[in-house]
């Protein structure tokens, strides 16, 4: 059976981080979300995969190539243009049989793909609090009904989870699809019109996580880490206190003086230390370098970047190739205890979450001591000078002086 | 230019290639089709914009196909001259880009061997000569096809004898692959698959490529397979359109090395050392013309100029140069002169009445323009098209440059036949004419020089432009081409008229640009730049590269290569188009499309 997984997204949603990558490449645990998929479809005995792409497509290409390294077969089709997720589908006719398909930017289970595979028409779903964003899904019976878009109340907490199982009749109804009022061709629209004529079965998720703006990407993290065991490649140097889970890449050294609580994921070609303290939940990329002084809490540090001297960082994301000034800092809780608001593409939301510092893009210089408040949204290739403080969004290619 | 494009793969092949065409519509648009293979060769043509054929076109069912844009060069504008073209068996249908020199020749074998032609194309030929040659594989058929071909192309093929594959090839003209998943594209330019796929392959002049739907194999000029490397294009679409421009202007004065070649191709020969027209145009170029008159506006108005001294000091005519809408009404028309109208559009309504006006007085009539079917190519008795693609961007730029050229070889021409020229002569200038090209690439590399003497000119509230002899239109073309894309105050003036009254507008706040050629009044420039300097102002010359004297003078040189007088003025109008552009950008200015002002008028 073959495993069609829609990797097209832009993710404007994740800005700052999806200016210069897809949203499936985005990192958890040191891996792109699509690994994680990938990996668990493998667990679920798949063996051929389709990848439908678009946005930055050749990140997904160059890092995946034909799937060899996985032992799988891994094909490429461009979407072209963003028309949804039923276009998406549609172009895989030619290539498909009986087949699943599943939102490559959100995680899902290897155990619940398998019994999705089962099952001949079905869709994944899940049990959420706030619905309101996502298809509610009408039940008659464990089959489906009719699919409602976004409703403002709710009916049920049941939603559609971006998971099916389609044979070829499902391509008869992605042609008689209409646009939907956001230009888009949905997946959703063509499942209610196969509803009204043939059985579609519900299947219950017993994992799912989705990421739709940047601090998900925190929760996702901490999910992947609780389940990861003790892997040490590198070096450990005397002094050092390792607790917990950790895995450590390939030539990367622990230096006297670092207390490292697990779990915590450091790649390869990495220094830590000396004198530092990592906090659980935190993930370091490749060719990183965390030094003197400094502490870090549940985050996600992409490769090539260094947080080098005196620093602090708490419920962060920090994107590729960033140099964080010696004492730069970021302050990861307001001083009223108050949920953070964090302004992205120019609408203010609540992240619902207490704690969160900054989400920094690629390609960032901070200066000495300088300030990113709680909640900063700061684009790719921005330059933050010394003594300087961050808040709200800023625009790539910025300066902040 | 045309713009041509090949597709096979998976998806609905009419979508993808009307999809392309509408990417490629910059590369001119009067006529379009396409043609999808189902078992035959489905095809249909429109006369007009791409979406004219998109309104009409039949539900082709294929996922193979190619499909063509045309900006005619050969036969008017009709359905039956617009590609694809199919060969007499009505297997074979070809899209073309490029000119084939030699079509008369092979038409006239092909018809003796009973080919039936349709059209008055140059194009139609390859797709009989393909059949011609034909022995069960398409590319070994296009192959020997070329073979006896002499001119430029770019083709793209399709068979129903292999309905598996599309054959691509190209010289001089340009040809791209791109390398999709289970598809593949050729186009001539990456813009038209860009949305599918950003990895490409660049074909090289004489190479020819076979794709399937997963599979490309490129042969060379010997018919022996090559491995080509895959790039990736990290533009979007809005910047491919512009081929990775900023804007249409820039890309336009970017396009200049090749519009010029393409005005030289087939016109100039060193060899045979001629110059040579189509015959209409031959036949208004007499030698005893009492007279000539140029008709034109705005920037077409200062080519004529500029045209005024070539013709003056190589052939040795009078020349007048007139405004149209002055001429029309106040022109003197005399029998046994000619009118030569300038329009790019070939729309240009004060020329095209003031061409009429002369037409009814007697004189003979001919147009300079770059629209092939426009109303001056119908007006005037003749007409020379300069064949620069389409232009975007207002500001005009390189059919500028084309239209000097033309009127510089309209010289030579007129020279050849009074005697007024010997062939030692005309072949200097020849020679040095073909330089202009690689001239031009030069100031080009330049551009980043120009954008540092920019940002001394961006908060200026006024510029003057200085020249003598040919470089005083050149002076009124830099000051138009700033005035109108950036907005500051500019004015061009006749370096010896500075003390005759506009003396009087200068301050230390007033940058002047001065154009300095070796020549005899070298040391005049160099006196008006000393008289400029003691009023204060800052002084940026345009200079000869082997120009050691000029430092002293002016505050900033910018240079250009050294060529005879007459033809530096292409480099130096480059330098200052790339100047103009670079303020504009660097103020924020919307250049291709400045406040008030259309592309082409047609209102009086």
């Amino acid at each position: 059976m073959k495993c069609v997984i829609l990797a097209a997204g832009e993710g404007k949603r994740m800005h700052p981080l999806t200016y210069t990558r897809p949203k499936v490449m985005l990192p958890v645990g040191n891996k792109p979300i699509l690994e994680w998929n990938l990996l668990n479809a493998i667990n679920a005995g798949i063996k051929e995969f389709i990848f439908v792409v678009s946005y930055k497509s050749e990140m997904v290409r160059n890092y995946f190539e034909n799937g060899e390294k996985w032992d799988v077969k891994i094909e490429y089709l461009n979407q072209g243009q963003p028309l949804g997720t039923g276009h998406a589908i549609g172009i895989t006719e030619k290539f498909v049989d009986n087949f699943i398909v599943l939102c490559g930017d959100t995680i899902f289970g290897s155990e619940d793909i398998k019994n999705i595979a089962k099952k001949q028409n079905s869709i994944g779903l899940v049990e959420i609090e706030n619905p309101q964003e996502y298809g509610i899904v009408k039940l008659k019976e464990n089959n489906v009904v009719e699919i409602y878009e976004k409703m403002t109340e709710p009916f049920s907490n049941t939603i559609n989870a971006g998971i099916y199982h389609f044979n070829k009749s499902i391509f008869s109804y992605i042609k008689k699809t209409q646009k939907s009022p956001r230009g888009e061709y949905e997946i959703t629209d063509s499942i209610n019109m196969m509803a009204a004529n043939t059985k579609i079965n519900g299947v219950s998720l017993k994992q799912w996580r989705d990421v739709v703006y940047p601090w998900h990407l925190l929760d996702a993290n901490e999910e992947i880490l609780k389940k990861i065991n003790k892997k040490m490649d590198g070096t450990v140097e005397k002094n050092t206190s390792i607790k917990g889970k950790i895995i450590i890449g390939k030539n990367t050294t622990i230096m006297n003086g670092a207390y490292i609580e697990g779990p915590v994921v450091i790649g390869e070609n990495c220094k830590i230390g000396p004198n530092c303290y990592i906090r659980p939940y935190t993930s370091i990329g490749n060719n990183c370098h965390i030094g003197n002084a400094c502490e870090i809490k549940n985050s996600i540090i992409m490769d090539n970047s260094n947080i080098p001297h005196q620093n602090y960082i708490g419920d962060s994301v920090i994107g590729q190739n960033c140099n964080l000034g010696s004492g730069c800092k970021v302050a990861n809780l307001r001083l009223n205890k108050k949920n953070i608001k964090a302004i992205l593409n120019g609408k203010k939301i609540d992240t619902k979450r207490r704690k969160l510092g900054t989400v920094i893009g690629d390609d960032v210089q901070t200066g000495v001591n300088s300030m990113l408040n709680t909640g900063s949204m700061i684009g790719n290739n921005v330059f933050i000078g010394p003594g300087a403080l961050t808040k709200g969004e800023i625009q790539p290619n910025s300066k902040i002086m | 230019m045309c713009g041509i494009i090949g597709y096979n793969g998976f998806r609905d092949a009419n979508k993808v290639l009307i999809d392309g065409l509408k990417r490629l519509e910059y590369r001119g648009y009067d006529s379009s089709g396409i043609s999808v293979i189902d078992k035959k060769q489905q095809i249909f043509k429109e006369v007009g914009e791409i979406k004219e054929l998109e309104k009409n076109l039949p539900d082709f069912k294929g996922s193979i196909g190619v499909s063509h844009t045309r900006w005619s060069t050969h036969g008017a504008v009709t359905k039956a001259n617009a590609h694809p073209h199919l060969s007499t068996n009505k297997k074979i249908a070809v899209v073309h880009n490029g000119i084939i020199e030699n079509f008369q020749k092979l038409r006239e074998n092909l018809t003796k061997k009973g080919y039936k032609f349709l059209s008055n194309t140059d194009s139609e030929v390859l797709a009989h000569l393909i059949e011609d040659n034909y022995k069960g594989n398409l590319q070994k058929a296009i192959f020997n096809a070329l073979k006896k071909v002499e001119g430029y192309y770019a083709i793209v093929v399709t068979s129903t004898d292999e309905p598996d594959k599309i054959v691509g090839a190209r010289k001089d003209s340009p040809l791209v692959v791109g390398v999709g998943d289970n598809e593949n594209f050729l186009a001539s330019d990456i813009t038209a698959f860009l949305k599918y796929t950003n990895r490409v392959i660049y074909l090289e002049d004489k190479e020819l490529c076979v794709i399937t739907k997963k599979d490309i194999t490129i042969y060379d000029e010997n018919y022996k397979t090559v491995d080509k490397e895959i790039n990736l294009i990290d533009w979007d679409i809005s910047d491919a359109e512009k081929s990775g421009f900023a804007h249409f202007m820039l890309k336009e004065i970017y396009d200049q090395p090749d519009t010029v070649n393409n005005v030289l191709r087939g016109r100039v020969s060193e060899v045979d050392q001629y110059i040579e027209f189509a015959e209409k145009v031959e036949k208004e170029l007499k030698p005893d013309l009492d007279s000539i008159h140029i008709i034109a506006c705005g920037t077409s108005f200062y080519s004529g100029l500029v045209a005024k001294y070539m013709i003056e000091k190589i052939a040795d005519i009078p020349v007048s140069v007139e405004l149209s809408s002055e001429y029309r009404y106040f022109g003197t028309k005399k029998e046994n002169s000619l009118v030569i109208a300038i329009t790019q559009s070939g729309e240009t309504l004060d020329t095209l009445a003031a061409l009429k006006e002369a037409k009814n007085s007697g004189c003979q009539t001919l147009a300079i323009t770059n629209v092939i079917g426009s109303t001056v190519t119908r007006l005037a008795d003749a007409y020379i098209l300069t064949q620069s693609g389409p232009e975007i961007g207002v500001a005009a730029t390189k059919t500028f440059t084309s239209q000097i050229i033309i009127l510089f070889l309209v010289a030579l021409k007129l020279a050849i036949k009074k005697g007024t020229i010997t062939s030692d002569e005309l072949y200097n200038y020849i020679l040095n004419v073909k330089e202009l090209p690689k001239q031009i690439r030069q100031v080009l590399e330049k551009s980043d020089e120009i954008e540092k003497i920019a940002e001394t000119l961006k908060h200026a509230h006024s510029v003057f432009f200085i020249g003598r002899g040919i470089n005083y239109p050149i002076a009124l073309e830099g000051a138009l081409k700033l005035k109108e894309i950036s907005y500051i105050h500019a004015e061009g003036f006749a370096a010896g008229e500075l003390k005759h009254g506009p003396f009087a507008l200068l301050t230390k706040e007033t940058p002047v640009i001065a154009i300095a050629t070796k020549d005899f009044t070298y040391d005049k420039i160099l006196a008006n730049i000393g008289e400029v300097k003691a009023r204060g102002p800052q002084v940026i010359a345009i200079a000869d590269e082997t120009d050691t004297e000029i430092e002293k003078h002016a505050d900033f040189v910018l240079r250009y290569p050294t060529n005879q007088t007459i033809l530096t003025s292409i480099p130096i109008t480059v330098t200052l188009q790339l100047l103009a552009y670079h303020v504009a950008n660097l103020r924020g200015c919307s250049i291709d499309k400045p406040r008030n002002l259309a592309k082409s008028v047609t209102v009086e």
